[in-house]
């Protein structure tokens, strides 16, 4: 009973004295009391300002950030430079094919990043008949000027949609291309028509840089 | 003078920093110029530049490389 209440009144005490601590102030108690010394005296007058030594001061510290500034920097772009593509695999990533060289109504096949590349130098007959097919009862709807920048020079990969084989070029039912591994045929735009294949043949980014200079990649 | 200096380049530090970041890239692009016309011009007769034009010289006069 005794000591409860003992304790009860130490706790008020103690919250009190809390409440006292922080409303008092400290700085009283922590301010020095050594008188400084003038040194007005023994100050340069002649300079008027401090500003001429607080700009030298200040442009060392910065111009040493800027030195530092730009060694980061190169250091962050050495090692990201070395994640970029290097001059061998740029130099593979693009093929350029002769296309004065391909007659009309040949297919040509070349290796492009380790795929085969479909190059068709097709005839009118053939660009017409790829015209005249039914969008609509295609399998994969793609319009044959989609697929071309010039109707003359169909350029697809030749892998099939299905599981990855090579077709056969001038084979199947419908013209164009037979992959005999499932049995799809596609038609002379590269178009799936018959067989497993879900899609056309791909078509790779590819340009005519110049009138009988094809690059593909 | 050296008031407005202090001012405008040195009083906030966005300003004394956006200047420091600023001109790390300008003095990058300086000082990388620099050390390339030091290297080249201390290994001139070295570099691929001038064995090329020499090569090409020399491959119309005589080819003695065999």
């Amino acid at each position: 009973m005794l000591s409860r209440s003992f304790v009860r009144g130490l706790r008020a005490n103690m919250g009190l004295a809390s409440q006292a601590r922080t409303l008092s102030s400290t700085t009283a108690a922590l301010k020095s009391t050594y008188d400084s010394p003038d040194f007005s005296h023994y100050l340069n007058k002649s300079k008027g300002t401090n500003d001429k030594s607080r700009v030298y001061t200040y442009f060392m510290v910065g111009s040493y950030g800027l030195v530092s500034a730009a060694a980061a920097k190169s250091t962050v772009e050495a090692f990201l430079t070395t994640m970029s593509a290097s001059a061998d695999v740029l130099a593979m990533a693009k093929v350029e094919v002769k296309l004065n060289a391909i007659p009309e109504g040949k297919n040509v096949v070349v290796k492009w990043q380790g795929k085969p590349v479909f190059i068709r130098h097709r005839t009118q007959a053939e660009i017409a008949e790829a015209n005249e097919v039914d969008i609509s009862s295609l399998r994969d709807p793609q319009k044959d000027s989609d697929r071309v920048k010039n109707p003359e020079w169909l350029i697809m990969l030749g892998i099939c949609t299905h599981l990855g084989c090579v077709p056969i070029g001038e084979s199947g039912d419908f013209g164009g291309w037979f992959c005999p591994c499932h049995g799809s045929h596609y038609d002379i735009s590269g178009r799936i028509r018959k067989g497993p294949a879900p899609l056309n043949l791909e078509i790779p980014e590819y340009e005519f840089s110049d009138e009988s200079t094809l690059v593909v990649g | 003078m050296y008031s407005a200096i202090f001012n405008t380049f040195f009083k906030r530090n966005a300003a004394f920093v956006g200047t420091v970041f600023a001109g790390t890239f300008v003095f990058q692009a300086y000082f990388d110029a620099a050390v390339t016309k030091w290297y080249e011009n201390r290994n001139k007769g070295k570099l691929w530049k001038d064995v090329k034009l020499q090569l090409q010289a020399g491959d119309d006069e005589d080819e003695d490389d065999e």
